[in-house]
């Protein structure tokens, strides 16, 4: 009976050689950790690398930062279950919300020489709406560290059958000892190397599960038969009152529900990603940033949805019995099982143990930034020389791991709390990107607008989010209440921070120089180098190819 | 300090031309691109190896391709093309000189004191 359970469940027969890369991978991670320690000579070298980084390893790092255990196994996770829909996160949501935080907001954030996302809320609000956005994202961060930590404790467990617990602490330690001697440096070098090995290890796993379920016409006819054609296209049933897709959606709130709100206000708001921004050398190269990861971010559907759809072809059945312990999200470490002899399959466990690391690493690394920076120094230990924050810096990262491995043993209490947790993280999103979108385009928006338009934000979201609990009829899916709920956030703010902004005293225009659209200029080109004049390198065509992409991908499955 | 060729200066600024140089190459040596290059080379003999060693476990599980020979091949070309990207590209002097002598500034943003604003 038990043998049985284990043969059908997602654990993998690692030989030695496989052994061997896991090991040698993390000496080398742990290796970039003490080369990075001999350059961390200041707090900006511990939390922003110095500003000293080329566009591609922190355009790779921006991707990959978002590239942990819940983007690859829940998108796998959502190839299975609801089909090529799951590319609207990718060319409705990720991509055209990089284009426009590399176009548009860049320059603010960079120009601006702000060192988090909640400062630049203090330049251009004050300290109020500062210390909320502060506060929020510094809690959820860690929280979110946590529940990665367990996520890939649960994973690990499966796959490799070591103990919750021990996968909790050496993953843990890992992380805690890399980002602790080189900060920032560290996790944006692991989060690079770490992407080439991922990718090294789906590119031939979705190439064997093709092969295996009979090619790409294979792949479809067995799709059509077994759970209908409508997990092939991405656009059909969409229309406003007759909604049919597996989403739940109409366009209409897919477009400004997951695309505009959701998406932008992850790309563009959230901290741990924009962080890779501001390590970058100069403003050419920030702005590049979010470009240049648009890129690999167009292509890894490929590497990751069309494996959830192979493995919803494979052994769809067995996703959909509740009693073969198996679910959605073993997609991709079932198709490991079953297709890659030991050897790649080495490669392919090294990268998967790798991504859901530097998940936790990215989340720690935007936290204790936040923390010394907006926190500490700021409301507790001001004017202090420089050597006094990197060490607050080296001391709250230890601290903040230790709170997400207690996270972690809590969320393994309550197993259900996490998808929620996730769904309620992303409206912090939502209302911070229709604070700062307001704010930047708008100089009369004021203080007060700022706080209680923000509050506003947080608390509508949460009351959708609380009538779905009670009431699961009115939204057809989770996936379409997030998207409503983030809608109904945005516009909570946009109407409150308007009229809150007529009755209310606005900032002095002198003081908005370089924070909102159209006072002040930004001076794009002053910090360039003379490879930065490439016309290849035009942040305006980058972006604009990025566009088109989007438009070409998505018409093979209209 | 200022004699030694230390090739982690700890003041920035007034720099001989032979510290510079060290730490040129220290940074140098480190490069990302190498770290990929020689970690991708090795990958892929070992899984080249390990398809050249065990032909029928190779291609048991996926229906006939050689995954490992394939994937370790491309590995190996993969890893190449990094050190030659990092032979024909190095990261330009005064980039790397531009951060050290820029370290007082960043102590100054730091400390919260925000140079040029």
């Amino acid at each position: 009976m038990f043998a049985a359970a284990a043969e059908s469940g997602i654990r993998l027969s690692l030989s030695w050689v496989d052994y061997v890369m896991i090991i040698v991978y993390f000496a080398v991670v742990i290796g970039i950790g003490f080369m990075a320690r001999l350059r961390v000579r200041t707090s900006m070298d511990f939390f922003l690398s110095g500003r000293s980084m080329p566009a591609w390893i922190t355009g790779l790092a921006f991707v990959s930062a978002n590239l942990g255990a819940t983007e690859i196994l829940g998108m796998a996770a959502n190839g299975a279950q609801i089909g090529m829909s799951t590319l609207h996160y990718y060319l409705i949501g990720a991509v055209p919300a990089m284009v426009f935080l590399g176009l548009v907001m860049m320059p603010f954030y960079y120009g601006s020489k702000v060192r988090s996302v909640p400062e630049f809320m203090l330049r251009r609000f004050g300290k109020a709406p500062h210390i909320v956005n502060a506060i929020a994202f510094a809690v959820s961060n860690v929280l979110i560290a946590g529940i990665n930590l367990y996520a890939m404790a649960i994973v690990i467990e499966a796959m490799l059958g070591w103990p919750e617990w021990l996968a909790i602490i050496v993953s843990a330690g890992f992380v805690l000892v890399y980002i602790t001697l080189g900060g920032l440096s560290s996790a944006i070098y692991n989060e690079v190397m770490q992407f080439f090995v991922i990718i090294a290890g789906l590119i031939p796993l979705t190439i064997v599960g093709l092969h295996r379920v009979g090619g790409w016409s294979g792949l479809t006819t067995a799709i059509s038969k077994t759970q209908g054609a409508q997990q092939l296209s991405t656009w059909a049933g969409t229309a406003i009152g007759h909604t049919t897709n597996p989403i739940g959606a109409n366009w209409l709130a897919i477009v400004l529900g997951l695309g505009f709100v959701l998406s932008f206000g992850y790309w563009t708001t959230n901290f741990t990603e924009v962080q890779r921004a501001f390590s970058a050398k100069n403003m050419s190269a920030a702005r590049r940033t979010p470009l240049i990861a648009a890129f690999p971010k167009l292509f890894i559907p490929f590497i990751v949805v069309i494996p959830g759809l192979i493995a919803a072809a494979a052994v769809g059945n067995q996703f959909a019995d509740k009693n073969s312990g198996l679910t959605y999200n073993d997609a991709i470490p079932k198709l490991i099982q079953m297709y890659l002899p030991n050897g790649v399959l080495g490669v392919a466990v090294t990268g998967l143990l790798a991504s859901f690391m530097a998940g936790m690493a990215a989340n720690v690394s935007s936290f204790n930034t936040v923390f010394t920076y907006d926190i500490w120094q700021r409301y507790i230990k001001r004017d202090k020389p420089d050597v006094h924050y990197l060490r607050v810096g080296r001391w709250v990262t230890i601290i903040g791991v230790l709170i997400g491995i207690a996270t972690a043993f809590l969320a393994a209490q309550a197993q259900n709390i996490m998808t929620y947790m996730q769904t309620l993280f992303s409206f912090f999103n939502a209302p911070l990107f229709a604070v700062f979108i307001l704010g930047l385009l708008w100089k009369r928006m004021t203080t007060q607008a700022a706080l209680w338009s923000y509050l506003a934000g947080i608390a509508a979201p949460t009351a959708v989010w609380i009538a779905y609990l009670v009431n699961p009829k009115l939204f057809a899916t989770g996936t379409a209440e997030t998207l409503y709920g983030a809608i109904i956030s945005f516009v909570t703010v946009i109407v409150l921070g308007v009229l809150i902004s007529f009755v209310s005293k606005p900032k002095p225009v002198s003081e908005l120089s370089g924070l909102v659209y159209g006072v002040g200029t930004i001076d794009l080109t002053k910090d360039n180098v003379a490879t930065d004049t490439a016309w290849y390198r035009s942040p305006a065509l980058l972006g604009t190819i990025a566009l088109v992409l989007c438009v070409v991908l998505y018409l093979p499955f209209v | 300090m200022s004699e030694s060729t230390n090739p982690n200066p700890q003041q920035g600024g007034k720099l001989t031309e032979e510290e510079k140089a060290a730490y040129v190459r220290s940074t140098r040596r480190f490069d990302l691109r190498r770290i990929l290059g020689a970690l991708f080379l090795l990958y892929g003999i070992i899984v080249l190896i390990t398809g050249l060693v065990d032909p029928a476990a190779d291609t048991k599980p996926t229906g006939g391709i050689a995954i490992n020979l394939w994937t370790g091949i491309a590995m190996i070309i993969v890893g190449a093309l990094f050190w030659v990207w990092d032979l024909a590209a190095p990261v330009p002097e005064e980039d790397i000189i531009g951060v050290l002598e820029r370290e007082e500034e960043e102590r100054a943003e730091g400390e919260g004191h925000i140079p040029g604003i």
